[in-house]
């Protein structure tokens, strides 16, 4: 919102792959995307394709739907976060499917957007999440709100949100920009920032502690004799 | 499949009752054995060995056909077997020395009888078992006339024996009919549990398959709404266009979109009696606002009473009108959550907004829909806030005390 023209200095360097089983999709967004200025390197029609081109060309940002023939949305997300972390994954979901949703983001997703956003709105998520940021949008937080408090009910002594956490990710899903938020909580916007990435970074926490503990219960820790 | 595994669970169900017969066939054969080992030790004693040993031959040539032959699934057999069993205690007193019965000395027919009560109890039940004990009981009173005891010179030892073997009877065929059913019960209830757990992944499965399929659907069809709301803004652009008739268009697909979405994401789990998913109440709501998109979105779980869900989304739906068509907002969220006791919802536009300031308000005639609200909200014991400024959009809180327990 706050860059709706492009900035040549910052979207130069913006490269992304465009990942969607529908070409008709997958042709308008990526021409929305180079309309903005940002170069789309690769397009991939399923999840299989999405992997490899990935580690081909190393984009800053991967625009992926969740919902992709062969390889799915998620588990693709799992392999690209982990052989090219620095690989920034962005979700452009149809849905908005809440399971699919918090999975994607718990494996490493770093934002979610519907697809019914505007051109501009796309664009705009491209380059936040290409310097760093994570995008959530407003159904997003609430979601994670939801997890965060169901994780608490259960009890099990997992890192849940800090107060100032919990405050930051209500306002998000009160729909207030992180300036709005810093503004109204006297912090800067970076703060602001860090906070969410926190966030994120406990959601995908608590997923590796999930994927541990059936590891253990399985006896998967042990190598074989 | 749900077949093959209840007949696989019939099957598992043979053991404990193969396991009772087997007892009750070696029951049979060891009594038998020590009746004929009994009646050759005594011989000297027997008043008439012949019948003696002549039915010892019957009762071990039945019992060979019985046991081969598996006599005890037909009643029939049941029937003769007990017969059998009671004429032994008939023969008994009578080839045993007269006046020996139930003295001391060792009964010709030993426990051999008891074998009966045993396969009828097994066979029909507790109710079976023990009319097969009478019945022997009664033989075995009779035994002692024939034996040359009449029941009214029975002396109170003679007569203690007597009831001792009757109580004898009767508690096995008693006995073996409650083994019986309880495991002819568990064999059902496995049975029934096995079944029944195959039923439920059928159905789990046969549901998955469907919600794919289903998410299949929406996925496309929801891709196709967006695209025809995102292709129809870019065409409103160009100048051969009718723009107001393409607008309509995208506006509704749009709005499909949405309700569609609203629709797919209907919230987990079960509410508590009388409640209702404060997300559903909500959208419920946002229905019918057409000119303005609405994002509701909600920190589950989240309940609020059905008694107050008509009040809640009148009031909810008055805030989305207000903000649609006074505001001239470009898209409204709403957020709820349950909190302390309380469900807040609050209400954002990103319209003009305005200084909401109720006496200037009500000079101006535009308390009207606001008090509307306001009336609502309180008439269910709620609050409501108003935050706005000119140029800076538009929040409306409602606060509920709610009783719901979060679950």
């Amino acid at each position: 919102m706050t860059e709706q023209v492009p900035d040549p200095s910052a979207s130069e360097a913006i490269s992304v792959i465009v990942v969607d089983d529908h070409p008709v999709w997958r042709d308008g967004i990526t021409a929305d995307l180079e309309r903005s200025g940002i170069a789309v390197v690769a397009e991939a029609s399923d999840g299989g394709e999405a992997i490899e081109l990935t580690l081909e060309h190393m984009p800053d940002v991967v625009l992926m739907d969740l919902h992709l023939p062969t390889v799915s949305g998620v588990d693709a997300i799992r392999e690209i976060t982990e052989h090219a972390p620095h690989v920034r994954v962005l979700v452009l979901s149809a849905t908005g499917e809440e399971v699919d949703v918090l999975e994607a983001v718990k494996v490493g997703a770093t934002g979610y957007l519907l697809k019914s956003g505007t051109a501009e709105e796309i664009a705009d998520a491209v380059r936040r999440v290409a310097r760093g940021e994570a995008v959530f949008s407003p159904p997003l937080a609430a979601l994670v709100l939801s997890e965060f408090r169901r994780v608490a009910a259960q009890g099990s002594g997992e890192p849940g949100l800090t107060p100032r956490e919990n405050e930051i990710l209500r306002l998000v899903a009160k729909g207030y920009t992180y300036r709005e938020i810093a503004e109204r909580l006297f912090i800067s916007q970076k703060t602001v920032q860090n906070h969410v990435q926190n966030i994120l970074a406990k959601l995908q926490l608590r997923k590796r502690y999930e994927l541990m503990r059936y590891a253990i219960q399985r006896g998967l820790d042990r190598s074989p004799e | 499949m749900a077949l093959s595994v209840s007949r696989r669970a019939a099957r598992d169900v043979e053991p404990g009752m193969q396991g009772l017969w087997f007892g009750v066939l070696v029951f049979r054969w060891a009594s038998y054995a020590w009746m004929t080992a009994l009646a050759i030790l005594t011989r000297e004693d027997l008043r008439a060995p012949g019948v003696a040993f002549g039915s010892i031959v019957v009762i071990g040539v039945w019992s060979l056909w019985f046991s081969v032959t598996r006599g005890w699934q037909r009643p029939l057999v049941l029937w003769i077997d007990l017969t059998l069993a009671a004429a032994l205690l008939l023969v008994s007193g009578l080839v045993m020395q007269e006046g020996t019965a139930g003295e001391g000395a060792p009964f010709f027919a030993t426990s051999y009888p008891a074998t009966a009560a045993l396969s009828v109890g097994a066979a029909v039940g507790i109710g079976g078992g023990i009319a097969a004990g009478v019945l022997l009981s009664l033989a075995l009173v009779i035994s002692r006339p024939l034996n040359g005891l009449p029941l009214v010179d029975l002396t109170p030892d003679q007569w203690a024996s007597l009831v001792n073997g009757a109580v004898y009877y009767l508690t096995a065929g008693g006995a073996a009919g409650a083994v019986s059913r309880v495991l002819a019960r568990s064999a059902a209830e496995r049975t029934q549990a096995i079944e029944d757990a195959a039923r439920e992944r059928e159905r789990a499965a046969r549901l998955a398959e469907r919600e794919a399929l289903g998410r299949e659907i929406h996925d496309s069809v929801l891709q196709s709404l967006a695209l025809v709301a995102k292709r129809g803004t870019e065409m409103t652009s160009r100048p051969s266009v009718p723009a107001g008739e393409v607008r309509e268009l995208v506006e509704l697909s749009a709005r499909q979109e949405q309700e569609l979405r609203a629709l797919l994401n209907e919230p987990h789990g079960e509410p508590p009696p009388g409640t209702v998913p404060l997300r559903t109440a909500l959208q419920a709501a946002a229905f019918g606002v057409d000119t303005v998109p609405v994002t509701v979105s909600t920190a589950d779980p989240a309940w609020i009473p059905a008694s107050d869900v008509g009040e809640l989304t009148g009031a909810v739906h008055q805030a989305l009108e207000n903000a649609a068509e006074h505001a001239s907002a470009t898209k409204v969220l709403i957020f709820a959550e349950q909190t302390d006791g309380a469900v807040v919802i609050t209400i954002r536009d990103d319209g003009a907004g305005f200084v909401y300031d109720e006496g200037a308000l009500e000079r101006q005639g535009k308390m009207g829909m606001l008090r509307s609200m306001k009336g609502r909200i309180e008439g269910i014991g709620g609050t409501m806030l108003v935050h706005s400024a000119p140029g800076a959009g538009t929040e409306v809180e409602f606060r509920l005390p709610v009783q719901v327990g979060l679950g």
